[in-house]
């Protein structure tokens, strides 16, 4: 194969073309520390999980990168043209769309896990595009919606996420007692002092 | 700086004399774990009785005489509150008779600390595992004055894990490394794998790997116990790594005297072209040395207590010891 785009701890993205539109491979390769019955098990069913969620969160309106295709260890989507939030300038009103987004994924039931500007993608449309559910869960429960407000939280600072969590609220019913988890959670010690600073 | 160290945070009493970062004696004795575990006013009257002696193999071993020590280090936490108080009472004790500088140390630090000057590592993501304790801990960036933890065990530590499984099964000796060498040969059987980021648990899978005890060959269940585990803390310490921006691991506890643990953590360093390193197994293990060696660092830099607020703390957490990198 090609060089990969992005290296991460347990897969590799690789640029490829599917159906003649510009894709890209999400796939996860063999790690030469584990005995190789384990090593095969979590790849698969890690890979399956994720496309999984994908697909779930697509059905519910949630904008993600379209599927093309799952192998054993791969996951193959749509390119999505643009930037990362992460490195881009991020303005009030992708604040607020980032709101919407966590909300509308919420509401599916599902927790993404790793909810941060480096997983977010904006799309040359202007529109948002979550990416990488590789630790997303099916949820309803407080504790773990609250930590992906944290996680944006900590990333976001206090003037975005201002904004980002008024629409936030505004999409999920039971927003308010999320927020009062993460205010428990924010006191809990190892919270507090768990930021890579 | 001539600095003498004390441990009995748990069922080790530990004596380790250092001078300029070099370790001249670590000398201990132990508490025998029986069938009900540590039994704590028993581990400190055990402690007790050995104090001296230890101290005496010590001073021999570094051929020197008590009064040329010139600081004294202790570990004030975390562990058991009776075990704690033998060795703080003794440090104080020689402090106050030698005149000497006397620096209170946080037990988890002195095996992350030796672990890491003695391997030349700089800024690691450590892997600290023991009985008690698993975490993968960085020195924060801005200050590089304290640990962070970046990720831990949601419930029980690896090698408690180990311990317990040990004994239900009951392995002779009933300890966690009977069951590393047990699983030789083994053959692996589907265990709960439980990872969350750069978090972990342990429950799910002693729960199970006790209840396929009794169907399975103890060989088959042993060795997959320590793959799973052993796993799950590779693969939390490369995301860890990789999130932090680091190029290093470092492994340091009694867990880390296993080998295969250690080869697994190599090859996850090799994958990313980061250098790996630990300390001596007399250091992973708990020891006086580890606590000379963090306190004369803390004792060379101006850091000495007062023997008044020498106190013990049995749950002295890691990240609000202050570090001297
Ligand atoms: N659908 C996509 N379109 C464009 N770029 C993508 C897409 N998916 C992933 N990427 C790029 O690859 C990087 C890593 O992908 P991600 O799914 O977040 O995996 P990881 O687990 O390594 O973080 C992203 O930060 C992004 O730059
Ligand atoms: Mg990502």
């Amino acid at each position: 194969m090609t060089k990969p785009i992005s290296e991460g701890a347990e897969s590799r993205i690789y640029p490829t073309e599917i159906f003649g539109i510009d894709a890209i491979a999400k796939v996860r390769g063999p790690k030469a520390y584990r005995v190789p019955l384990l090593d095969v098990s979590i790849r698969s069913t890690r890979t399956k999980k994720e496309a999984k969620i994908m697909a779930l969160a697509l059905s519910h309106g949630v904008r993600v990168p379209r599927l093309l295709g799952v192998s054993d260890y791969s996951i193959y989507m749509e390119k999505i043209h643009g930037n990362l939030m992460k490195d881009a300038k991020i303005s009030g009103k992708q604040a607020e769309m980032a709101g919407t987004l966590l909300a509308t994924l919420h509401n599916a039931g599902i927790v993404h896990g790793d909810f941060t500007p480096a997983n977010i993608l904006i799309g040359e449309d202007g529109k948002l595009y979550l990416i990488d559910f590789g630790l997303s869960e099916i949820s309803h429960g407080a504790e773990g919606r609250a930590l992906d407000l944290l996680l944006i939280k900590r990333q976001m600072g206090v003037r975005l996420y201002t904004k980002f969590v008024k629409n936030y609220s505004q999409g999920v019913p039971s927003a308010r007692e999320i927020i009062k988890r993460l205010a428990e959670i924010e006191k809990r010690g190892r919270y507090q002092t768990r930021t890579l600073g | 700086m001539l600095v003498l160290g004390i441990e009995s945070s748990a069922h080790t009493f530990g004596v380790g004399i250092v001078d300029g970062g070099r370790v001249l004696a670590n000398e201990k004795a132990m508490y025998k774990i029986g069938t009900k575990g540590m039994i704590p006013r028993e581990v400190a009257q055990t402690h007790i009785s050995n104090c001296n002696a230890v101290i005496s193999a010590a001073l021999s071993k570094a051929g020197i005489k008590i009064n040329e020590i010139e600081g004294i280090g202790y570990t004030k936490g975390p562990g058991i509150g009776t075990c704690l108080q033998v060795g703080q009472l003794a440090a104080k004790t020689i402090a106050a008779r030698l005149c000497v500088p006397i620096a209170p140390v946080n037990h988890g630090i002195g095996h992350i600390e030796i672990a890491r000057i003695m391997s030349g590592l700089k800024d690691p993501v450590a892997l600290y595992v023991s009985g008690g304790n698993s975490q993968i801990l960085k020195l924060s960036k801005a200050s590089r004055r304290r640990y962070t933890v970046l990720g831990e065990t949601f419930d029980i530590g690896v090698g408690n894990m180990f311990d317990t499984f040990a004994r239900s099964i009951k392995l002779d000796p009933a300890w966690g490394s009977t069951v590393e060498k047990t699983a030789e040969g083994g053959k692996y059987v589907p265990m709960p794998y439980t990872v969350k980021g750069m978090d972990f648990s342990f429950t799910g899978l002693l729960t199970h790997a006790s209840r396929l005890a009794a169907s399975h060959r103890k060989q088959d269940v042993c060795f997959s116990m320590r793959e799973t585990s052993f796993s799950m803390l590779c693969e939390a310490t490369e995301r860890a790594m990789l999130l932090s921006g680091s190029s290093e691991i470092c492994v340091c506890g009694g867990v880390a005297q296993s080998a295969r643990l250690r080869e697994m953590l190599k090859a996850v360093a090799d994958e990313h072209g980061a250098r790996f390193g630990f300390a001596a197994n007399e250091f992973n293990a708990d020891n006086g040395g580890m606590i000379a060696f963090v306190a004369e660092r803390m004792l060379t830099r101006g850091a000495e207590e007062k023997l008044r607020d020498c106190t013990i703390e049995q749950r002295y957490r890691i990240d609000s010891a202050e570090v001297f990198a």
